[in-house]
């Protein structure tokens, strides 16, 4: 997915060898935000963009939207250069921390909103209705936005991405701003609409939202990618590790030191017992020292080598000098 | 979000999109307009602009009472003259230079522009829909204006009809130069290079004959003169819509006349909106 093959179909977004450079100040110093992303999505995929504040991100999906102009490489959209308006008529943007006129309705956005994509009245008004239905805005569907919250604005800037029934989305945070509730409605959306065929690039802080509603990631980290790939491949299958729970009633020496003996063993003592954390093929030892000492085995369980800790691997174990 | 799964986000029918083409286009910039038109109508600036200027011709019916007998009207004439075109330039400054940048400042733009819209089209619709805010706020002062005017005997003449018309297109292009420079600098250069170009374009005569003259600084300091030059060269003559003085004296404005500098007025405005667009084009909106 995340390396485009020539022969394939155009990709519905495609990142190439991106670069931005922005110049600040008054010596229009450069400070490069973007130094060489490269990704594609195919239709009906699902990407998570993920990066600490800083890392290009949100300049990179500029980029893709026609909101920065690249310094270098390439940014396109169903095969079309970024720029190209007739390109973003199938994508749906979810800004973060959505801003809209504060002096309108949720009903006169989205009417604007479908104005620019050339919807008629009447489907329009249909629309309208359907995604503040959808959304949970249909009581305030006639209040001015100036008296929302952050997570109405939210709902406001979903009902808004969706106006033209775009089969390309691109939300940008798409669940900052929102309450438990709200965070459970987004992600259930989107789960609704991978089903219903659309390509879906998102980028979040929160790994976990990533990890569930993504095939793929991107990792980001001071403009460029480090890592990409479906999860299968990224999250090690080969670095699985177990976690057992002993009952001790005393910790004695010399159980502490046969446990310690396990290959690659991690052991931390909890008020009640012990933890232990070794790779899965030590599991059969772990058991014969538990027989061994006499000990109480409360729990054993596998561990999945998770996004979190791919993103330390990648984005962190590069150090500040990568920066350079 | 309590609609069943199956209707989450996608319709039961596929909305149609019209994108390509002229109508469309003509779509795209008409929203942005009626959605210009909505904003600037309900900023107070524009009020208290508008406040003013009535204030200011109702002291011109206060201020006539100290007028001779035969004079009355041609103060009224000559007040309302004076504060209508006044008025409105200020109007089109503020509303040009602070209505782009403030889409900006606001990320207004961010849920805009990711839209299948070019950046000129939103250009252009918001330059249309201050247009004619401009032009409904002219109507207004010229409505306040008719009855102080007729209470004191006189009447809203082809003529003056002609020159208010000429300050219309007069405030077109100081929108357009406004948008230009907003579209370049912040609100507070773009309103001092702005104001810049209104004082120059209304003294453009004026340098011009400096320039022509026997002697004087524009004559002997070449700085000064190259200086007076490019700004006679770059800087419409906005004086061409300042015809109340001849009016006042009689002039009846001509249909000739009225026709050439409406076109000399657009063919500027068409030049700063382009530029506008060229700039705004290339503008990082990060």
């Amino acid at each position: 997915m995340v390396d485009p093959t020539p022969d394939a179909a155009p990709p519905v977004l495609e990142l190439q060898h991106l670069r931005k450079t922005f110049r600040v100040g008054f010596w229009a110093k450069k400070v490069p935000a973007v130094r060489d992303v490269s990704l594609a999505l195919q239709a009906g995929e699902s990407l998570g963009y993920l990066g600490p504040n800083g890392s290009g991100k949100t300049t990179s999906i500029k980029c893709l939207l026609g909101l920065v102009v690249p310094t270098g490489g390439h940014a396109r959209l169903f095969g079309r250069p970024a720029s190209d308006p007739h390109a973003r008529a199938r994508v749906g943007y979810l800004p973060e921390s959505p801003y809209f006129y504060d002096y309108l309705t949720p009903t006169e956005v989205l009417d604007y909103v479908g104005k620019l994509y050339g919807l008629a009245a009447a489907d329009r008004s249909r629309r309208t209705r359907e995604l503040l239905g959808v959304v949970g805005l249909d009581e305030a569907a006639r209040r001015p936005l100036r008296g929302f919250s952050k997570g109405m604005l939210q709902r406001v800037g979903i009902a808004q991405s969706l106006v033209a029934d775009p089969q390309l989305l691109i939300w940008d945070e798409p669940l900052s701003g929102l309450d438990p509730m709200g965070r459970k409605e987004v992600r259930d959306l989107m789960v609704e609409l991978r089903r219903q065929g659309k390509s879906l690039f998102f980028s979040s802080h929160v790994l976990g939202d990533i990890e569930a509603l993504c095939d793929a990631v991107c990792i980001l980290d001071r403009g460029v990618a480090v890592a990409q790939g479906h999860l299968s491949e990224l999250l090690r299958p080969d670095a699985l590790e177990s976690e057992a729970v002993l009952g001790m009633s005393a910790q004695t020496e010399a159980a502490m030191l046969a446990l310690r003996a396990l290959p690659e063993a991690t052991v931390t003592l909890t008020p009640t017992g012990v933890r232990v954390v070794l790779p899965t093929a030590a599991v059969a030892a772990l058991c014969r020292a538990v027989a061994d000492l006499g000990l109480d085995l409360r729990e054993l369980s596998a561990r999945r080598d998770s996004l979190e800790e791919l993103f330390l691997r990648k984005a962190v174990a590069r150090g500040p000098e990568a920066a350079a | 979000m309590t609609t069943p799964a199956q209707h989450k986000g996608t319709p039961a029918q596929p909305p149609v999109l019209h994108i390509a083409g002229i109508g469309p286009c003509l779509g795209r910039v008409a929203a942005v307009a009626a959605n210009t038109l909505r904003e600037a109508g309900r900023a107070r600036l524009f009020y208290g602009v508008l406040g003013a200027a009535v204030l200011l011709l109702a002291f011109s019916l206060v201020l006539s009472d100290l007028a001779l007998v035969d004079q009355k009207a041609r103060l009224v004439q000559s007040f309302g003259m004076a504060a209508i075109p006044l008025v409105g330039a200020v109007s089109a400054t503020l509303l040009g230079v602070v209505l782009l940048h403030k889409e900006i400042d606001k990320k207004t733009l961010y849920a805009i522009l990711p839209k299948p819209i070019r950046r000129s089209e939103f250009v252009l619709g918001k330059f249309t829909g201050l247009a004619v805010l401009l032009g409904l706020q002219l109507a207004a002062l010229v409505l306040c204006w008719w009855p102080v005017l007729v209470m004191r005997g006189g009447a809203l003449t082809p003529a003056l009809g002609r020159a208010i018309g000429l300050c219309l297109f007069e405030l077109w292009l100081v929108t357009a130069v406004a948008m230009f420079f907003s579209a370049l600098t912040r609100p507070v250069l773009s309103g001092v290079f702005t104001l810049g170009v209104l004082v120059v374009g209304r003294s453009n005569y004026v340098i011009a004959d400096l320039l022509g003259a026997n002697k004087g600084v524009f004559v002997e300091v070449p700085a000064m003169r190259a200086l007076g030059k490019v700004l006679v060269a770059v800087v419409p003559d906005l004086s061409t819509f300042a015809v109340a003085d001849p009016v006042l004296h009689g002039w009846s404005v001509p249909w000739d006349y009225f026709a050439a500098a409406a076109g000399y007025g657009l063919s500027w405005t068409v030049l700063f909106l382009v530029g506008a667009v060229f700039l705004f084009e290339r503008r990082d909106l990060t």
